[in-house]
């Protein structure tokens, strides 16, 4: 090992962080090189020194009301999550986008019964009312006629789908 | 785990590792108040997060490593708001500088001001490896960054401390 290697790992050897096998090269060439060796040791004691130092400080002390402050807020952290998983329960069984959903659902049929009622689905096919004929069991229901009527000019439009609303024609 | 949740539990757990946390979060920090404030944020985060507590670790290193990130997050805060000040400084009437009165307020100590040498990744590495004494490994772990990244910052904060204590601290070198 090269001088110049050395000194370059030479900061992780004084640590002592530096895999086996390549702290055992730096070791064998400080040994033998008193630079080296001058360099490892300064190292050593800079790290020595700066953990003395740091040691002797310490941190900025709690003071007992400030411990015991945050024991409370762990003790009242301790307590919600509890009251807080009680009220979640519940809601758990039932999503929230479970009324929402209902309150579709109930729309949903009653628009489809008022438009049962009046007849505007499950008309014949061709009938002259505007808008869908639903398709029923007769074969010929399986048509689906659309009428457009123009109020300005009274044309009419009629547009004949399949039950797959695939476009088969339409007839002025 | 079997502590999780429990209040009283929690206490005994903890305190011997109240100074530990205090003097890593300040030299983190570099700031007194703040550091109390991370070491208060640490155990609230520790204490919601137990019951997700890997036993086969360290406790120490794990709220060590939930230190290190509250300090991070409230050192990248005060970057931004020092950015915000700064920009305003550009734009309105001068106001007080809010780290100027930060380093006024704070008695450096030397170690505290041979930290200030280092880069952030830098300092806590050095803090983590070289004051509290984590290996390699356990080092990257707190800090989520690999062994490599850990011994390459390593090795420039040692080597940023030995230029440091021979220019202006020549009383850290007695043992020389």
């Amino acid at each position: 090992m090269t001088c110049r290697k050395a000194k370059e790992l030479m900061p992780l050897y004084a640590g002592g962080d530096l895999r086996p096998r390549l702290a055992a090269r730096v070791r064998a060439h400080v040994d033998s090189c008193p630079s080296c060796w001058e360099e490892s040791r300064e190292f050593r004691a800079v790290l020595a020194r700066v953990r003395a130092a740091a040691g002797a400080e310490g941190g900025p002390e709690w003071s007992e009301a400030d411990w015991r402050g945050l024991m409370a807020r762990v003790a009242a952290e301790a307590r919600s999550p509890r009251e807080a998983a009680g009220r979640r329960r519940a809601p758990a069984l039932l999503p929230r986008w479970a009324p929402a959903s209902v309150l579709g659902a109930v729309i949903g049929l009653a628009v489809l019964a008022t438009l049962v009622k009046d007849g505007r689905i499950g008309g014949r096919p061709g009938s002259s009312v505007a808008g869908p004929v639903a398709a029923g069991a007769d074969r010929k229901q399986d048509v689906i006629s659309v009428t457009m009527v123009s109020p300005e000019s009274g044309l009419q439009v009629v547009w004949f789908l399949d039950k797959n609303f695939d476009w088969k024609g339409d007839k002025e | 785990m079997v502590l999780s949740g429990r209040a009283e539990a929690f206490e005994p757990l903890v305190t011997p590792y109240r100074g530990r946390l205090t003097a890593l979060a300040y030299r983190l920090t570099r700031d007194r108040e703040e550091a109390l404030e991370v070491a208060q944020e640490a155990l609230l985060r520790a204490f919601r997060s137990l019951g997700r507590f890997d036993v086969s670790r360290s406790f120490r290193n794990w709220l060590f490593q939930i230190a290190a990130n509250e300090a991070r997050d409230r050192l990248r805060k005060r970057a931004r708001e020092r950015t915000a000040f700064e920009a305003a400084a550009h734009d309105g009437p001068a106001a007080a500088d809010p780290e100027a009165g930060r380093d006024r307020q704070e008695l450096r100590s030397e170690i505290m001001r041979l930290l200030e040498g280092l880069s952030p990744r830098e300092r806590e590495v050095f803090v983590l490896r070289d004051l509290e004494e984590l290996d390699i490994r356990e080092t990257a772990v707190a800090l989520g960054c690999s062994s490599i990244v850990v011994r390459v910052s390593l090795s420039s904060a040692r080597r940023k401390m030995r230029e440091a204590i021979r220019a202006g601290h020549p009383h850290l070198e007695e043992g020389r």
